[in-house]
């Protein structure tokens, strides 16, 4: 299991990238184990950590190539000049052909530019271990309580026997509760509020607290269709598939646009209602301008007299956190919360996720067709909008994605395929 | 191709429409919520409406878009109409909107196959029609090629009452709430940040 950071910033073609040239050879695999560990000693690539030594490659026909990095080239190139005594008498000796190619200079900072390295010669990747609010790694006990509410989010999007679906969880991590939860309601629109606070400890009898465990479908769960559905049930995964013909009985409501994280929010947003139900107090306290007077005062540069024409984020106006009494402080929004879900968001939900305000987004399978948090696009990097989250990928086992399924986890499988 | 004056009456027609999204901007303004508003018409009649309400529900979802879908949504189930139905319902709806659909909007419009939008200003910031994601240009290079996979395209215009929707905004976040007690200080301005 790993916790993997998805930042804003796209994968750098390996062009971009700054390289470094190598001396290299193809080598007979037979001398492989002896040749690297005579060229660690005569020639350790110090500053190439990332870089690995050898390079397989499959050639056709399956048999397997070689090729070994002698050393460091100097930058223009020529074969004779830069290279050291030693090395040349070990090309000499096993009738190496040495020639120049290009490694990437730096490790890679994210997976994506890992990736994109290994185009050009393997590298290693070490996702980031450092600690600041999760971008820069985090604590064995933080990585369990993710894990578990990772899980938890699992366990409810194949809840309902035959249809696997998203789902999200919205947490406070500060007091470790759940403020929201729900399941994709496509096709079955019901108006229900699920909300509970549950603690840590209770995530794993958890599994029948919100109204998305009661079937969801009908006529799926007896049906025969029900394996041969594979994921066109997952919102975010087809956003476009809900009018396809249905086994659904004509009555059973349904809303295209109510994917997991849309319900979640909702259902947030609705639990604040109950908790607060004043909004006068908070316009008496903190009103909108208060709030914009604030941050102009942090900018005085900003105070011109200008048309306000490019913000128009439809944002509630009481943005900040009051205190009502004496120890609930009423959250704006989603500040602060993380949410879980098992698919990458699509661009309706992940933007929903911005204008609720939300910290952390957590996902554990990619979102190929239409996820908007690096796949197809990259929301958490668009300079333009008034909030960033942060982007995580959780890399769980095959079991743990098959968690709850007793048949058909093949689908699973293929989704996690990527994976390896 | 169409003639001069049928042009003149399109956008004439246009312009009508989006007078009834100012109306619920406006609406939406005397609600102490950012005054953006919308119409969907089908067949030349409006058929629902709706204006931003994020502030009341404090769910920041609530565009009016969001708010006129779900009341269609809602309308057209009552009397008992199949997905397929609804499909084709969207596949013949115009929204105008007094604001360019933001990207959660024109994520939501693409899904449900909306057949055209019209909208008054442009939003700089988040929006989902061309200033900072195109979702409504249907071109897809991905991978899931099955029909029910494929995403939709619809087609927009903007700039339609562009001043009216502008002046809306301005007012509110220039002077803030018109209804909400007025501290004496001078007018400030959401911070483009
Ligand atoms: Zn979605
Ligand atoms: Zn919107």
């Amino acid at each position: 299991m790993g916790i993997v950071y998805i930042p804003p910033n796209p994968p750098i073609p390996p062009s971009q990238q700054p390289t470094v040239s190598v001396y290299a050879s193809v080598i007979e695999p037979k001398i492989a184990n002896t040749l690297v560990r005579r060229l660690n000693q005569i020639a350790p690539l110090e500053n190439l950590r990332h870089v690995k030594r050898v390079r397989k490659q499959c050639l056709d026909g399956g048999k397997m190539q070689l090729t070994v990095i002698l050393c460091l080239a100097c930058e223009n190139g020529s074969l004779s000049g830069s290279m050291p005594k030693d090395i040349v008498e070990l090309i000499n000796s096993y009738q190496l052909s040495a020639f120049v190619t290009k490694v990437c200079k730096y490790a890679a900072l994210s997976k994506e530019e890992w990736e994109e390295q290994c185009k050009l010669w393997p590298t290693s990747y070490h996702p980031p271990t450092y600690n600041i609010e999760g971008i820069t790694g985090f604590s064995e006990e933080e990585s369990q309580l993710i894990f578990s509410f990772m899980k938890l989010a699992i366990r409810l999007a194949t809840s309902t026997n035959d249809q696997v679906v998203n789902a999200a969880v919205i947490v406070d991590p500060s007091s470790k509760q759940i403020i929201a939860s729900a399941c994709d309601q496509i096709h079955s629109w019901n108006t229900t509020v699920s909300k509970t606070s549950l603690e840590p400890g209770q995530l794993e009898q958890s599994a029948v607290f919100t109204s998305c465990l009661t079937p969801v479908v009908g006529a799926m769960l007896n049906g025969s269709a029900g394996r041969s559905k594979q994921l066109t049930d997952v919102s975010c995964l087809h956003p476009w598939h809900w009018p396809q013909p249905q086994l659904l009985a004509s009555s059973s409501f349904f809303h295209p646009l109510r994917h997991a994280a849309m319900v979640a929010i909702e259902s947030s947003a609705a639990g604040d209602r109950l908790l607060f139900p004043s909004n006068q107090d908070i316009r008496n306290q903190c009103s909108h301008e208060d709030d914009m007077q604030s941050v102009y005062s942090n900018s005085p540069a900003k105070r011109q007299k200008t048309v306000p024409l490019e913000v128009v984020d439809s944002e509630p106006v009481d943005n900040c956190s009051i205190i009502v009494g004496p120890e609930q402080v009423r959250p704006y929004l989603c500040t602060g919360y993380d949410i879980y879900l098992v698919w990458e968001p699509c661009a309706m939900c992940a933007m929903a996720l911005v204008h609720q305000r939300i910290r952390r987004i957590f996902y554990a399978l990619p979102n190929p067709n239409a996820g908007a948090l690096g796949s197809v696009h990259r929301l958490q990097g668009e300079k333009s909008l008034n909030h960033h989250y942060a982007v995580f990928r959780i890399l769980l086992p095959e079991e743990e994605l098959m968690f709850g399924r007793r048949e058909g986890n093949v689908y699973w499988y293929n989704c996690c395929e990527n994976d390896k | 191709m169409a003639s001069a004056s049928q042009v003149e009456e399109d956008l004439a027609t246009a312009v009508a429409f989006m007078q009834l999204a100012i109306q619920q901007a406006k609406i939406a303004m005397d609600s102490l919520e950012v005054p953006v508003g919308c119409v969907i018409v089908e067949d030349g009649k409006v058929i629902a409406s709706g204006r931003n309400r994020t502030t009341e529900t404090r769910n920041a979802t609530r565009h009016a878009e969001m708010e006129a879908i779900d009341v269609l949504l809602e309308q057209w189930q009552r009397t008992g109409i199949s997905v397929a139905q609804v499909a084709e319902k969207f596949s013949n709806c115009i929204l105008y909107v007094t604001c360019e659909p933001c990207i959660m909007c024109a994520a939501a419009l693409s899904i449900l196959g909306i057949k055209k939008v019209y909208y008054g200003c442009a939003n700089d910031k988040f929006g989902g029609c061309g200033s900072i994601l195109s979702l409504h240009s249907g071109s897809s290079e991905h991978q899931f090629s099955d029909e029910g996979s494929q995403r939709k395209g619809f087609t927009c215009t903007g700039g339609i009452l562009a001043s009216e929707a502008i002046s809306l905004l301005r007012s509110f976040y220039e002077q803030g709430n018109p209804n909400a007690p007025k501290p004496h200080r001078q007018p400030v301005h959401q911070p483009g940040n």
